[in-house]
């Protein structure tokens, strides 16, 4: 668990006061992000798909802020929150969902591809639990390399029935490797609810399979996360490795801009809303709703000017449209 | 005649196909209440059932083994794989399982199922939902490769791939679900294995798939007023092609564009200009057998960029003009 | 210092020329303007005269050699010095010509001001420039892919992998081949319209029957001498020999050729020509049949410039001036002097010129605009004894007229009574892809009659 400077107070006993601030202003900033992307999609000023994480923002604030800089991740497709709440600055990540030059990967993977290798981020992920085996690598790299470094593998509950889950977990275990296992339970993959998925109750059960620590916690509680995240981190830098965590939350958008959520109601949406994720927080912080706009504003703001940037920063060269596929 | 989409032509084959016989099913992620990914399957669970609209897990080497498992015992089984790319996961069954048991079993099993795949790039769908594999399963014996390019192909070729009795890839076309054509009411069946030319012309033959036909065909429109008649075929199935057509054609023009939006290494291109000089039609070759395809590259996300990475009717023009002009 | 000698330019449009003798070797002394060289440009022997005195040395070429002109070929030396080092030059087989390693030289000093500028705007990068000649290959057939079709360094690669991988091989497509096969063409005569110069379908279609019969007759010598058979002697075919060879081939197999025939009484014009000569001056030159023959076509020609006139794939040039070139046999080829703007001179000019080109010729001392920018040509075979013949057509020019004997015959008067004429067989050898017969016919009679009222065109 990250040590606190000397007498700050810590939130719940766990996350600094003044960093837990700065995480609200995050959760804040991506849900701005995320509702400004469904805009610029709606007028036309992207292209391809999106995925939304707005209600699930609790998983992101907890997660990786738990861990240190020297640290990996492996995003998901829903992984705006995860980006930022990893450092990754908004101008840049603005220009890549925007198809720029000026992109994190020069407008070439978009925001599903969204990766800063410099910073171990390595990457967001189009195929379900295409990450998970990565992760292995990884954490092997890590452990042949003797650092105490871990990496911090995401994935949703559909990732959870693909065979490489089962693999990955398997491999990770027999071999002690720092792998965080966070699985992003918000209850549908695409329209399979996850009652119609899973004969399990929780899917940390499965941890069992594989003779490793499993827990779920609430995924729309901020500390709850970050708690289980740094808890996992510390057993995996002292070589006891993987643990399979289940964050419960809810995705309130359909699961791409196609979606016509059929498969749930809007009474069981709202029910969800009403547990969302910042409001929580900010309550956990003694940030009242004037408060909260005020830091709703401050990021909207902050949202402009990156759109700002990436409109007005130049598209991708088609004479290098070859460029980066080969070393 | 009554016009369809592309999308709605496959939807009404699969219904018609799952009235007329109960052993065809549909299994797949997100077909059913969600009506798949784009909607071919919409409105399908409301008048079958789940029991025969079936709901998956994320989990495609298990939706392709089941088709398997279902085909060999007796069922005839539609699979869908939501982006053509997430076939990757399941080509052990594929090519491992479904392509040879037959053959490994002395001919004694039956695995007749169809994979639909949505494939093809311009939706802004970046690298990992917007390939083009077509390819790797023409190199696979024991599997059938169709690529429908229009809602009358669409249909008819569909039904006749739920009636083969073979393994069958179904390689459908993102941009192309929502063109429309005349698409027969009545059941009806294109032969898989029957190349068709869309347009005859004396100077050029293209041959081109999937959206390529469409493409070349606004080409052709183009050419046409220069005095540049191009001759159009759509092989229709990659496996077993129908070459006939296509070494004819190219004997009475003497010259050959391939077309396809894969990319162009290893690309079924490649093939295709192999059978034209393999045949008869070599010795009336008047310039080499050009392809036109994808560049070497996954698709890019970045609108512009996706737009170049594969053939623009205006390549069609261009690259059409230089051949017939001798000057390529 | 050493200097260069240069490959000179004699003609505008000359690009290249054959060494025919080298008249010094290394280490002959030699004075400033002595003849060093001899070489053959078209159908001209010209000599190559030392820039300065001194030594020869570093000569660079053998006889046989067609050289790029402005290419150093040798160089004078003076005392002590040596010829500056340069790679070995290998002799280039016509077909290829001869690599440049004067080209860095020449980029190195412009001060060689004396070679005049190459009459493209080839362009070739530094790199490309060495490589080609390090390869010993000519640049400026390489067609460039770089920026404003500069020459690149690949380029100049995939020439030297072409040249080597398709060595003595033809270009062709399948069709074309399939259609020579069925035709009995041989492809090695077609020069090809597609890229690289490959033989294409249409090429070989549209080769006139004659280019087989051509290329057959071409073929045979290069098999050699007939097994069994005594040689007695063989001729190369370097200089004008060759000249005319690939001039004659190319206007058979390119240009279909009509004839047309006319005799012409001529008792009227050599009535008028004795009278002149009997009444010239002193010192002015006699006027001869060829010379009254130049006066009429020429203007017959302004009558007719359909005939005066070159064909090109993508159009037909009328020209406006009427220069009338006329064949004249050399001991060892033929020539064709020219009698620019003839139009515009009177029969004096004419004839002055007509001698004066016959005594450079004889004496080897035609200058190359002599020889050039002749629009149409007459052969005269009369004082060979020919009564008549058909001539083949001197490209790029779109007729020929063929001039035979003139003879005595009785002709039929008004009356039906003969009486002795004097006529001349007129053959006109036409290019039909620039006209027609009807035109040609006109052109003819048009002639004729000139000729038979000599002295209304003269007026």
């Amino acid at each position: 668990m990250p040590t606190s400077s000397k007498k700050e107070k810590m939130i719940e006993g766990v996350i600094p006061e003044s960093k837990a601030h700065e995480l609200l202003y995050k959760m804040v900033l991506t849900r701005a992000f995320e509702e400004n992307a469904e805009e610029m999609y709606g007028l036309g000023k992207v292209h391809g798909t999106m995925h939304l994480s707005i209600g699930e923002e609790g998983v992101a604030a907890g997660a990786g802020p738990a861990l240190r800089k020297s640290d990996y991740l492996l995003n998901t497709h829903r992984g705006h929150g995860h980006f930022l709440m990893w450092g990754g600055d908004l101008n840049r990540m603005m220009a890549e969902f925007m198809g720029k030059e000026a992109g994190y990967c020069r407008g070439r993977g978009g925001s599903m591809h969204i990766a800063d290798v410099e910073s171990n981020n390595l990457g967001a992920q189009g195929i379900v639990a295409g990450n998970l085996p990565i992760s292995v690598g990884v954490g092997l790299s890590i452990q042949m390399r003797k650092t105490d470094q871990v990496v911090l593998t995401l994935f949703g509950d559909g990732a959870a029935n693909e065979g490489a889950f089962h693999e990955s977990l398997n491999m990770a275990s027999i071999w002690n490797l720092p792998v965080i296992y966070l699985c992003e339970n918000n209850q549908y993959a695409m329209s399979m609810a996850f009652e119609r998925a899973f004969r399990v109750e929780q899917i940390s059960e499965r941890a069992s399979a594989y003779g490793i620590k499993g827990l779920t916690v609430d995924g729309n509680d901020v500390v709850a996360v970050y708690k289980a995240v740094s808890e996992a981190a510390e057993q995996a830098r002292k070589g006891a490795g993987p643990t399979l965590i289940e964050a419960i939350t809810y995705r309130w958008k359909g699961h791409s801009k196609s979606d016509r959520q059929l498969y749930r109601t809007r009474e069981e949406v709202k029910k969800w809303m009403e547990k969302d994720p910042i409001k929580r927080f900010a309550a956990k912080l003694d940030v009242d709703e004037a408060g909260l706009k005020e830091i709703e504003k401050k990021a909207k703001e902050e949202i402009r000017k990156a759109v700002e940037f990436a409109e007005s920063s130049p598209e991708p060269d088609v004479n290098t449209i070859l460029e980066g596929i080969y070393a | 005649m009554r016009e369809l989409s592309y999308m709605e032509a496959l939807r009404e084959a699969m219904r018609q196909a799952m009235q007329k016989d109960d052993r065809v099913f549909l299994i797949g992620e997100d077909v059913g209440v969600y009506g798949g990914a784009f909607g071919v399957s919409a409105g399908l669970l409301d008048e079958f059932g789940p029991k025969r609209i079936i709901d998956t897990p994320i989990s495609e080497a298990g939706i392709a083994g089941a088709c398997i498992g279902a085909a060999v015992t007796g069922m005839r089984p539609i699979g869908e794989m939501q982006f053509s790319d997430f076939v990757v996961i399941a080509m052990e069954q594929l090519v491992m399982q479904g392509a040879k048991m037959r053959f490994m079993f002395g001919g004694k099993a039956e695995v007749p199922f169809v994979m639909r795949l949505a494939g093809g790039s311009g939706t802004g769908a970046a690298a990992q939902h917007s390939e083009s594999l077509e390819n790797w399963f023409v190199h696979v014996p024991g599997l059938k490769v169709v690529m429908p390019s229009s809602p009358y192909d669409a249909k008819g070729l569909l039904l006749a791939a739920i009636e083969d009795n073979n393994p069958i890839m179904f390689f459908e076309n993102k941009v192309l679900y929502k063109t429309k054509g005349p698409v027969p009411e009545e059941m009806y069946t294109i032969p898989i294995g029957q190349s068709h030319v869309v347009r005859e012309g004396k100077d050029l033959t293209v041959v081109a798939t999937s959206v390529m036909v469409s493409r070349a065909q606004e080409a052709a429109e183009q050419l046409s007023q220069e005095g540049i008649e191009l001759e159009i075929i759509d092989p229709r199935t990659l496996k077993p092609l129908d070459e006939k057509p296509i070494v004819e054609s190219v004997i009475k023009t003497g010259k050959a564009l391939i077309v396809h939006e894969a990319v162009k290494t290893g690309g079924f291109g490649g093939e295709l200009a192999a059978v034209i000089m393999e045949s008869e039609a070599f010795g009336y070759l008047d310039a080499p057998v050009k392809r036109l395809a994808g560049l070497d590259m996954p698709i890019p996300y970045n609108r512009n960029l996706e737009y170049h990475a594969v053939p623009q009717v205006e390549n069609i023009v261009e690259e059409t003009r230089k051949l017939v002009k001798g000057q390529y | 210092m050493a200097k260069e000698i240069i490959m000179p330019k004699f003609g505008f449009t000359q690009e290249e020329s054959e060494i025919l003798e080298w008249l010094k070797q290394d280490g002959d002394k030699v004075d400033k303007g002595d003849p060093i060289a001899v070489v053959s440009t078209d159908k001209i022997s010209m000599e190559v005269e030392a820039p300065e005195s001194g030594i020869v040395g570093g000569i660079r070429y053998k006889v046989g050699d067609v050289v790029p002109v402005t290419r150093i070929i040798a160089y004078v030396l003076q005392p002590g010095e040596k010829a500056p080092e340069t790679d070995a030059v290998p002799a280039a087989p016509k077909s290829e010509a001869t690599a440049a390693p004067a080209a860095e030289e020449k980029a190195a000093q412009p001060a060689a001001g004396a070679t005049p500028a190459a009459p493209t705007t080839f362009s070739i990068s530094p790199v490309a420039q060495r490589l080609a000649a390090d390869l010993n290959i000519d640049a400026s057939q390489i067609s460039g892919t770089g920026r404003d079709g500069q020459v690149t360094k690949k380029d100049v690669e995939d020439f030297a992998a072409s040249l080597s991988a398709g060595a003595g091989k033809v270009n062709a497509t399948p069709s074309a081949r399939r259609i020579a096969q069925e035709k009995g063409v041989d492809l090695h005569a077609l020069s090809g319209s597609g890229p690289n110069g490959r033989i294409q379908a249409e090429d070989v279609s549209t080769a006139r029957a004659g280019a087989a019969v051509q290329a057959a007759v071409a073929a045979v010598p290069s098999i050699g001498a007939v097994p069994g058979l005594k040689v007695l002697k063989e001729i190369p075919l370097v200089g004008m020999r060759r000249t005319i060879a690939q001039n004659m081939q190319r206007s058979m197999q390119q240009a279909p050729h009509m004839f047309l025939q006319v005799d012409v009484e001529m008792d009227a014009a050599e009535g008028l020509r004795k009278l002149a000569n009997q009444n010239k001056v002193a010192d002015a030159p006699k006027i001869s049949v060829t010379a009254l023959i130049v006066k009429a076509v020429a203007w017959a020609l302004k009558q007719n410039p359909i005939i005066n006139s070159q064909y090109t794939d993508e159009k037909i040039i009328l020209y406006s001036d009427i220069n009338i070139g006329v064949a004249t046999a050399l001991d060892n080829g033929l020539i064709v002097p020219v009698i620019h703007n003839a139009d515009s001179k009177d029969l004096l000019e004419i004839s002055r010129e007509l001698g004066d080109l016959a005594q450079r010729a004889r004496s080897n001392k035609l200058q190359p605009d002599n020889l050039s920018g002749g629009t149409f040509t007459i052969s005269n075979l009369g004082m060979f004894g020919i009564d008549r013949f058909t001539a083949i057509i001197n490209p790029p020019q779109s007729a020929i007229l063929a001039v035979g004997k003139m003879n005595k015959v009785f002709v039929p008067d008004e009356n039906d009574q003969p009486v002795l004429s004097r006529q001349v067989a007129l053959t006109l050898s036409a290019d039909h892809r620039v006209m027609d017969g009807s035109q040609a016919a006109k052109f003819l009679t048009d002639l004729k009659n000139s000729l038979l009222n000599l002295g209304e065109i003269l007026k």
